[in-house]
């Protein structure tokens, strides 16, 4: 059953910003998990997520995101989120992810966070 | 075969310490992911026991396979399908040596051939449990040095083989919690959301995003009942492909179809469908893919209404596991769905009502710009007829219903005196009759209505100015919209009054000597608009009809809101009490004539409720 999803990346010198379009499930989660370890494996420590265009996340999708927080964790990396919704940053709060990744408005703003 | 020296054997128990305490600190350092962590874990492993390959594979007893979490060097990481029993055969041993394995667990080494001769080359398998719950598979091959472990190697193997299931246990333990939790609050966070959703299209969809999310569901769709229709109509799917995939098949769905079928063992959706709609309960099947909406393992809830009606239906499938198999939803998911299904119906309801409202306010205010351009039609004052009088009187009661009337002294001499109603309600009855009033207005301006030569015809006058209102209301208005009209001419010098109805109430007439006269019964045509023009001679043609009044002669031109007026015993005013009336007051003026018959027309309705405007319009001859 086809569900429109994409990924791109914009890999910068110091950081890379992985941004998701359409529903963040198993599909498209392990889409977004191989790509961020590819960059964490290449040496990004930094790195953004930008979840904009997606507007639905299932439980498979959140385990993923927080894989990703603790693979970033073992190279003493840093993870950000942005273009959260309401909803989202109540539900990243809730499930702790707040804890150990930062939440940030825009790209913009959660870029400078690593400056 | 070598054997280590005592000295070495020490350093390695030493380094061994080492690593189990590094397996500790990974276990309780917060990374309960165990797809982070496996690898760590073989690292230490395969490092303590001095092996060059190994792989650490994990068991989904949903569906019965292993997957790899974690292998040096990398091998395919396909699902394996592991049988029951297999995992039962594993659950027995400590560990298995790949070339003398136990009877059970042949067919399962021969479907992996590839797999253990190829890129990981095992040589022993330790399964990876806690009690008798199988957690998954240690597997390691080439052993540095050596052809088999050493005793204490085998016993420090069996401690780390604990260790990693331990890890699996806590990291799914985690995990199940993660999970529930985002579920739980996704279904309280949900109930808030969805119901501050005022536009029934926006409720809908959000209804079913959250339902598809919460269920962990790949597939969706929202069917709302109708019952005038008997059918259960697509609101909305998701992805949106199930409905170009799938196409009418789920576009509307007969109630009839799917209702009280027979139970069936193996459940389709149709039947599941129907008995959701009927018992409102939750209903799941494991069906193989489903050709109604392309999905497998369909799970439906029913959308109740506050008074517990069925409104709908939720549909969900494809629920999916980490790795993207499919997986049967639980008793759990639809205590889930049946939860949420509940949330969901208020909040369609809500929105809907908020419709009903929106397009209530909508109305009533339509209704007031409507009552003031009708309003505006109606003349405040009448002019004065040399030799007659004339009265009229509006009153709109009720939903404004269009009704209109006039007298235009005539540019080219003589008087135009019109009554009419227009059919239906609000703005477009207003506008209908705003169209009415301008188009007899233009065509009472130009040579209509002349009389000043013998060689025209008043009658053919008349049938001509209705053809062409006939023409500019039906292109004006739908088939719904047309008007009742009657019109007569009056030339007071001669006293002739020319008139012609189009469907409208026939206006009565007092003769002076109390007889009474029924004006322009015998000639009704269509009312306007109602037909094209082509069409009025072959069903009725508009004639006109000539009468001479005398003095003290009346008459007395009202729309339908006056003879079917009722009162409180559901009685109407009609044409018998309009002719009594009409002849007690007749001697009277034109304006107490008609305040007489306004007067009994309220005295007779009571209390009892009206909603059709009440127009009169009376004309006398001194």
């Amino acid at each position: 059953m086809a569900n429109k999803f994409d990924i791109s990346i914009r890999a910068e010198q110091e950081y890379a910003v992985l941004e998701t379009e359409g529903y963040l499930n198993d599909a498209l989660g392990e889409q977004l998990s191989q790509k961020a370890q590819d960059l964490i494996e290449k040496g990004y420590t930094q790195l953004v997520i930008n979840l904009a265009n997606t507007a639905l996340i299932n439980s498979i999708g959140i385990s993923i995101l927080i894989e990703i927080i603790e693979a970033l964790d073992e190279r003493e990396g840093t993870l950000n989120f942005c273009g959260l919704s309401a909803t989202q940053e109540r539900t990243f709060r809730m499930m702790a992810i707040a804890k150990y990744a930062g939440i940030f408005p825009d790209e913009k703003t959660a870029v400078a966070d690593f400056q | 075969m070598p054997t280590s020296s005592a000295e070495e054997t020490i350093q390695r128990l030493i380094f061994s310490l080492s690593e189990l305490e590094q397996l500790g600190q990974t276990l309780i350092s917060g990374h309960s992911n165990f797809n982070v962590s496996s690898k760590t874990y073989l690292r230490i492993t395969l490092g303590t026991l001095q092996v060059t390959r190994g792989a650490i594979l994990c068991y989904h007893p949903t569906d019965n396979y292993l997957t790899v979490a974690a292998s040096a060097p990398d091998i395919d990481s396909t699902p394996i399908d592991i049988e029951p029993e297999e995992v039962t055969s594993f659950l027995d041993c400590s560990h298995i040596e790949i070339d003398t394995p136990p009877e059970g667990l042949h067919s399962f080494i021969n479907r992996n051939a590839d797999l253990i001769n190829g890129a990981a080359m095992h040589r022993l398998w330790v399964p990876l449990k806690i009690h008798d719950e199988f957690l998954g598979i240690l597997g390691l091959g080439e052993f540095l040095g050596r052809e088999k472990l050493e005793e204490w190697e085998q016993e420090l193997l069996t401690i780390l083989a604990h260790q990693i299931s331990i890890a699996i246990a806590y990291s799914q333990i985690v995990e199940g919690i993660q999970s529930e939790k985002f579920r739980l609050f996704m279904l309280a966070e949900s109930a808030p959301q969805i119901c501050q959703l005022l536009q029934p299209e926006d409720a809908a969809e959000q209804v079913l995003h959250q339902a598809v999310a919460l269920l962990d569901a790949n597939m969706g769709c929202l069917m709302l009942v109708r019952p005038q229709q008997q059918i259960l109509e697509l609101l909305d799917a998701f992805p949106k492909s199930i409905i170009s995939d799938n196409g009418e098949n789920i576009q509307s769905i007969s109630l009839k179809e799917i209702m009280g079928l027979p139970e069936s063992e193996e459940k389709t959706a149709l039947n599941m469908l129907g008995s959701v709609v009927e018992e409102g309960r939750t209903n799941r099947c494991s069906a193989n893919l489903d050709d109604v909406f392309g999905g497998r393992n369909l799970m439906v809830g029913p959308i109740q209404g506050r008074d517990g009606d069925i409104l709908g239906v939720l549909v969900v499938g494809d629920k999916e596991e980490r790795g993207g198999r499919t997986l049967e939803f639980t008793e759990e998911d639809e205590m889930l769905l049946d939860s949420f299904a509940k949330q969901a119906g208020v909040a369609i309801e809500n929105a809907h009502l908020h419709q009903e409202a929106l397009e209530a306010r909508e109305l009533q205010s339509e209704m007031e710009e409507a009552r003031k351009i009708q309003e505006n039609l109606i003349p405040d004052t009448l002019p004065e007829i040399p030799g007659y009088e004339v009265a009229g009187y509006y009153e709109p009661r009720g939903p404004v219903g269009g009704d209109y009337f006039d007298c235009i002294e005539l540019p080219h001499g003589g008087w135009g005196l019109s009554i009419a109603d227009v059919s239906g309600k609000g703005m477009q009855a207003a506008l209908l009759m705003a169209t009415l009033r301008a188009g007899l207005l233009s065509e009472i301006s130009s040579s209509r209505g002349r009389e000043d030569s013998e060689s025209i015809d008043m009658n053919d006058e008349l049938i001509n100015m209705a053809m062409t209102l006939n023409s500019l209301l039906y292109v004006s208005g739908t088939e719904e919209k047309y008007a009742t009209f009657f019109y007569s001419h009056l030339n007071p010098e001669t006293d002739i009054l020319t008139s012609l109805n189009g469907g409208h109430n026939p206006p009565l007439i007092v003769r002076k000597d109390g007889n009474i006269q029924w004006l322009g019964q015998e000639i009704g045509g269509l009312p306007l608009g109602m037909f094209p023009n082509e069409m009025v001679p072959t069903i009725a043609e508009y004639q006109a009809e000539q009468i001479t009044l005398e003095s003290g002669d009346v008459v007395v031109y009202y729309t339908d809101g006056v003879t079917e007026t009722v009162n409180v015993d559901d009685d109407f005013y009609d044409d018998d009490r309009l002719e009594s009336d009409a002849i007690s007051c007749a001697n009277n003026d034109a304006t107490s004539i008609c305040d007489f018959i306004h007067k009994s027309v309220i005295d007779f309705q009571g209390d009892a409720d009206q909603f059709d405007d009440l127009t009169l319009l009376v004309l006398r001859k001194k």
